[in-house]
């Protein structure tokens, strides 16, 4: 209580702060600057997760988005899935586990590939990366790249990559730069961070420190909704150049995060603490061999570990306790010859090896696995772009992947142009749905992974515990498929003056999708579940950005993503009649068709972002108003038919969150900025507890 | 007097017919019942989360009378928790259960309730070792089981068609499974192990068709 009062006064006191500044910033702003000048747009943007190589933005045949420093700082976020969630088509969800991860053109967070300068991060649960796990402190640049890019990427890049590029040292001279944050919920955010660069050698530190009490939407429950954390980033960087042609780069990177938790069962009190620590390490050197060949070495190890018990505060009795470590090591080699100016033929090696041991698992288990990719990106005419590209992984546990990729590039004019690709995508089969071994004690259900399945229905049949099995065990010899996609991305895009405009219709059909389904029932007439493909599904519909910057001072950005996202056997079973629903009034049964099928859980029909971005240069202060909305979606099934329909009772409502931030600059070296997100104070407890109220937040900052 | 004359010429009528025509379908048939019945408790004991088997003893019921019973051989099914057992073959292994002593058989049919018309497509089979002739767990036989909410549900669609202890043919859809029925039951609050279902039962002999 007293906390909770303390947390409001401390609202109320950023409030009154925060509407005092912006009111006298806007009517203090008595003369406009009607200086109209030239307007130029970003043309030196570029990017280097389409293809590996530096791409100028507007060239690249792929849907792409690109969050740059200037928006991190601007906006006041300090987190990667904060910013992810303002961008056209992309939003973080909590699936049915409770986890949070982020969702593009409708596809889930499983398919969604992480990376950091140019490696991926590990450590999911329940297939989704937690992206508050990351700091947007160091980060120079968020490269996004929607559909599949398996073709350089391998697994899990079905949907999509996330790239995130860390700040480099830029000159001879120390640059720092400290920043302190203090938000609603006791939230500290301290960064800090120094870098230089002296003729051959360059190096860079970055610390951050993230603390809040957490926040609670049901005070009458023991417990809070997210409790009190704590967590801290360190990632250190080198550079050193040898030569003009050899340069090496290394990164350490370490994130650790303290939790306490609670769970209150048939109210008894456990308590307990849940803890990750990863940490990432990277070294490449890039080789220049005369002016045709870029060579790069590159070596990487990531570990992730996460521990989690709970037990009885008044007993000690342990309710539960959870261990996951997982690391990868990936070694690999890139070579790009550039055979003329524009025509440039990129190849790469490497080798995988993943370790998994975690509760619920026999013992360690151990995945390896040997690629190639070969991409050729080039000219056939002089303003059409092709680039053609295709990986090869071999896998020790599950059959190997061929995954081509074509897309194109076509520059009509200066202002128009238009792109289109087809690509292949892939997601192994994961540890848990090859090895896991849980029974669920309140229900008493089994779940087996794919690859222990057969031996463990043995096992309980020879201990008498099964009723019968549903399926011919030497079925379920076939190893699991990966789940696989193709995505289509067609666009266009129109650049004019003080306009941009980028449309683009996409289309991804997935198939073998992995899920869980009985293959045995036991005498507690419970069921033995594991993983098979089976499911076939599509996400389709079209993206729009639009961007008009009405004068240097006022750039206005909208964006919106229809989506349509459904499962291909359930249409077919509701074309047939053969979907039923009760009808909660009368309790009678009717028949279902297409018409009520509302689609997969989570995915919103319309998701849409507008944004103010308002500059006036002689205060230096910069202002920005961002609302994100996402229409009514589904939870999961309540009437027990297996799809969301009408007569379902799980919709959330549709929703528009408006985060607003406020820059001042002091003589180029200060800093000052306060900010809301979630404005006016949306929630909806009982659906989404991971939507906290209003926060308020204060930063200064300083660079030298 | 005047229903001993009902009761006469009823019988003449009969005669008068059976030498007419000389058709089984034609005999004079009881009229199909139609009924919902509410609230039959199901309790059990024992079951997760409890290390304890399943026991104590089924809730039985007569189509025929519409009642729950407790006579050891005029009954059809009998429920407890979500298992529902019938009384034909042999007891699956389970704690407590009734002794079969009929010829009971259930098929599970897929439509709304009234597009099941008639049993004769369909397959037949009885309790036995192997398991319970509408077999049990979450999407193996009537019932969903939804861990998120907690939530026992029907599964909507699924139409249980049974042959009775004494070979009639009857067929029945679960409604609920929570105490008077609610439109929208709240799995942490209403209380289960209250079938409501309705059904049709065609009381004569050798008859499998529902309307």
């Amino acid at each position: 209580m007293l906390k909770n009062l303390l947390g409001m006064n401390l609202n109320n006191l950023l409030a009154i702060a925060f509407t005092s500044v912006f009111t006298s910033v806007i009517f203090g702003q008595e003369h406009i600057d009607l200086k109209d000048s030239v307007l130029i747009q970003d043309l030196d943007e570029v990017i280097v997760t389409a293809t590996r190589t530096v791409r100028q933005l507007s060239s690249v045949p792929l849907p792409v988005t690109l969050i740059s420093k200037e928006q991190l700082r601007n906006t006041g976020v300090i987190r990667l899935n904060e910013i992810l969630n303002e961008q056209t088509g992309i939003i973080t969800v909590a699936d049915e586990s409770g986890f949070d991860g982020v969702q593009i053109q409708g596809i889930a967070a499983d398919y969604i590939l992480i990376l950091i300068n140019g490696v991926p991060l590990v450590g999911r649960s329940a297939g989704n990366f937690d992206l508050s796990r990351l700091t947007v402190g160091n980060i120079e640049q968020i490269e996004i790249v929607k559909g599949p890019s398996s073709s350089l990427y391998g697994s899990e890049a079905l949907g999509g990559v996330i790239n995130i590029i860390t700040e480099h040292p830029k000159d001879d001279k120390i640059h720092g730069d400290a920043s302190y944050r203090f938000a609603s919920f006791n939230t500290h955010d301290i960064n800090v961070g120094v870098d230089q660069r002296i003729k051959k050698f360059g190096y860079s530190f970055f610390a951050n420190s993230l603390y809040s009490d957490g926040y609670d939407l049901f005070p009458e429950v023991v417990g809070q909704t997210v409790p009190e954390f704590n967590n801290h980033t360190f990632n250190g960087q080198v550079f050193y150049d040898f030569s003009k042609n050899m340069k090496l780069f290394a990164s350490g990177r370490y994130y650790r995060q303290d939790q306490d938790i609670n769970l209150l069962i048939d109210e008894e009190l456990f308590e307990g603490s849940s803890d990750i620590k990863e940490s990432n390490m990277q070294l490449r050197l890039d080789h220049h061999v005369g002016n045709e060949l870029a060579l790069q070495y590159e070596l990487y190890y990531t570990n992730y570990m996460a521990t989690e018990f709970l037990q009885s505060p008044v007993t000690d009795a342990l309710f539960s306790e959870s261990d996951f470590d997982q690391y990868l090591l990936r070694p690999e080699i890139r070579a790009t010859y550039t055979i003329k100016p524009k025509h440039d033929l990129t190849v790469g090696v490497g080798f995988n090896q993943e370790r998994l041991d975690r509760t619920f698992f026999d013992e360690e288990v151990r995945f390896d696995s040997e690629y190639a990719f070969v991409q050729y990106d080039f000219y056939p005419l002089k303003k059409v772009n092709l680039i053609l590209g295709a990986r090869y992984d071999n896998h020790s546990a599950y059959r190997s992947q061929f995954s081509p990729k074509a897309s194109t590039h076509w520059k009509i004019s200066d202002v128009v142009s238009v792109k289109g690709s087809v690509g292949y995508g892939f997601k192994a089969p994961d540890f848990r749905q090859l090895y896991f071994d849980f029974t669920n004690s309140a229900v008493g259900y089994t779940v087996l992974g794919y690859n222990v399945a057969v031996d463990k229905v043995l096992e309980l049949e020879a201990q008498g515990q099964l009723l019968d099995i549903l399926f011919d065990l030497e079925e379920l010899g076939e190893p699991l498929e990966a789940e696989s996609s193709i995505g289509y991305n067609l666009g266009a895009s129109y650049t004019k003056g003080k306009v941009r405009l980028n449309l683009n219709l996409f289309r991804n059909d997935f198939q073998n999708l992995i899920d869980t389904r009985a293959i045995a029932r036991q005498i507690n007439g419970q069921n033995v579940f594991s993983y098979a493909n089976f499911d076939e599904i599509y996400t389709t519909g079209l993206e729009l950005d639009i961007h008009y910057k009405v004068s240097d001072r006022l750039t206005l950005s909208g964006g919106y993503q229809l989506l349509y996202a459904k499962d291909k056997q359930k249409r077919v079973a509701l074309e047939r009649g053969e979907v039923f629903a009760r009808d909660p009034r009368t309790l009678q049964t009717v028949v279902l068709d297409n018409s009520d099928y509302f689609g997969l859980v989570n995915r919103s029909r319309h998701t849409a972002n507008t944004k103010i971005f308002y500059n006036i240069p002689e205060w230096d202060v910069h202002m920005n108003l961002r609302v994100n909305y996402r229409s009514r979606y589904g939870l999961f099934d309540s009437n027990g038919n297996d799809i969301l329909d009408t007569f379902d009772t799980t919709f959330v409502n549709g929703y528009a969150l408006v985060n607003l931030a406020l820059n001042k600059t002091f003589s180029d070296t200060y800093t000052l900025q306060l900010g809301a997100n979630n404005l006016f104070d949306y929630r909806d407890a009982d659906n989404i507890p991971g939507l906290a109220g209003i926060q308020l937040f204060t930063r200064i900052g300083v660079n030298f | 007097m005047k229903s001993t004359f009902q009761v006469l010429s009823f019988f003449l009528l009969s005669i008068l017919f059976f030498s007419c025509e000389n058709d089984d379908d034609a005999l004079p048939s009881e009229a199909i019942e139609s009924r919902t019945v509410s609230n039959v408790p199901a309790p059990q004991t024992g079951g997760p989360p409890s290390e304890d088997p399943v026991g104590g003893p089924f809730t039985k019921f007569s189509f025929a009378t519409a009642t729950v019973t407790t006579s050891d051989t005029e009954w059809d099914i009998a429920f407890r928790g979500t298992t529902i057992a019938i009384n034909g073959g042999v007891p699956t292994g389970t704690n407590d259960e009734p002794v079969r002593n009929g010829e009971a058989a259930a098929a599970i049919a897929t439509g709304t309730f009234p597009s099941v018309t008639d049993a004769n497509d369909l397959s037949f089979i009885q309790d036995s070792e192997n398991g319970f002739a509408i077999p049990v767990g979450s999407d193996n036989g009537w019932y969903n089981y939804n861990p998120q909410v907690n939530v026992i549900a029907p599964i909507p669609g699924k139409v249980l068609v049974i042959k009775t202890h004494d070979g009639k043919f009857a067929k029945m859809e679960i409604l609920s499974y929570y105490k008077d029925a609610p439109a929208q039951p709240d799995g942490f609050v209403n209380e289960s192990r209250f079938y409501t279902f309705q059904y049709v039962y065609n009381p004569n002999e050798g008859q499998t068709a529902f309307e």
